[in-house]
């Protein structure tokens, strides 16, 4: 196989090839440590210079906040703007701040505002091309430093609506698990893989305007998470809890939340459905 | 002392001041003493520190102040202790 691709290699343009990057079987995806020795080994690679603006806050020397220019070669490069972060962090400037844990779009730390859509930096594509990216905080939420937004408030909102099974009755057979149909758990899909990163949120001008009193499409796609839920016995009450001209009704459905929600969610479709069943 | 007319933001630092005073004084007598120091140095050197039209950092020390304060108000904390650091500006 190995063969097979050299053999392909060696057909298409021989020339800019250098003969080192002929002899290695190549993966055009490259790792950091494979592009360098690549580029020891063929020095006649280009490298694809990118601009990225990063807007940077430090608290401990208090000014006013900048957008500070860093270039990244893309070939040396991961695909993620989450990897141009790491890489400049690692290479440029230590002092960047920004949380991160996965790396695979499941954890929702590393939600950030790239060129004006909120989305995860792991599972956002750095932009071919030599437009320049601009990396900024979730917008209308109060910065602590660099990327790193206050959350709390959100925290808080997600509590309030206190998103954990309640029940009248006990469980049918004591110390089992209370049953569920198929049916019934189907009705969830689509609220529970919320991973409360928070974009969708930040992407609502009416959450904007009234970050402490409106919760918020996250807060509103779990609240309906648990109304849903067969399990729960609560449901009149949790349905009264929101039903308040601004916990609720500040939504107008403008439905930038499900165009920034990182995992595909509709959170503006389950605040409807909430609305219908309040009537 | 200050302005005859003070800011909003002036009264808030302010009630945020008065809010450590009186979490202060639920702790036992000689935490008390320690947390009004470290309160009332802090207060008045961000005072002396920061410019007046810095709007944005004394939000962030407000902030930082409340939460700090609402960990304090809790009756798990007993105390308050401080460790000077020279910020080296690198």
């Amino acid at each position: 196989m190995a063969s097979g691709l050299i053999g392909r290699l060696v057909g298409t343009k021989p020339s800019r090839l250098t003969t080192a990057a002929r002899l290695i079987p190549a993966r055009w995806t490259s790792t950091g440590a494979e592009a360098e020795t690549k580029a020891s080994s063929g020095g006649g690679r280009e490298s694809k210079l990118k601009n990225f603006q990063i807007y940077r806050w430090n608290p401990d020397n208090p000014g006013k906040p900048e957008l500070q220019n860093y270039q990244i070669d893309l070939k040396d490069c991961g695909p993620m703007v989450l990897d141009a972060l790491i890489k400049i962090k690692n290479e440029m400037d230590p002092s960047l701040t920004f949380r991160r844990s996965c790396r695979e779009g499941i954890c929702g730390s590393c939600a950030m505002n790239i060129d004006g859509c909120n989305g995860l930096a792991c599972l956002t594509k750095i932009q071919d091309g030599a437009s320049e990216t601009t990396i900024t905080p979730l917008p209308h939420m109060f910065v602590i430093k660099d990327l790193v937004v206050d959350m709390t408030n959100f925290y808080n909102q997600y509590k309030s609506i206190e998103p954990w099974l309640k029940r009248k009755t006990p469980p049918s057979v004591p110390g089992k698990e209370i049953l569920q149909s198929k049916k019934d758990r189907a009705k969830l899909d689509g609220m529970y893989e919320c991973i409360l990163c928070a974009c969708c949120s930040t992407s609502c001008p009416s959450y904007w305007w009234n970050p402490e009193s409106y919760l918020g499409p996250a807060a509103l796609l779990h609240a309906n998470r648990w109304i849903s839920d067969s399990r729960d016995e609560y449901t009149k009450e949790r349905l009264e809890a929101i039903d308040d001209e601004f916990k609720l009704y500040r939504c107008h459905t403008i439905l930038n939340c499900a165009r920034a929600c990182p995992k595909g969610l509709n959170p503006g479709k389950q605040i409807t459905h909430i609305k219908q069943l309040q009537r | 002392m200050g302005a005859s007319k003070l800011s909003g933001m002036q009264k808030q630092v302010l009630s945020l001041y008065r809010g450590f005073l009186r979490a202060a004084r639920s702790k036992p007598i000689e935490d008390r003493k320690r947390i009004e120091m470290i309160v009332s140095t802090e207060f008045r050197h961000n005072s002396k520190e920061v410019d007046r039209k810095n709007f944005q950092y004394i939000e962030y020390l407000l902030r930082l102040g409340t939460k700090q304060l609402d960990q304090l108000k809790s009756p798990d904390i007993i105390s308050l202790s401080s460790v000077k650091v020279v910020a080296s500006k690198t």
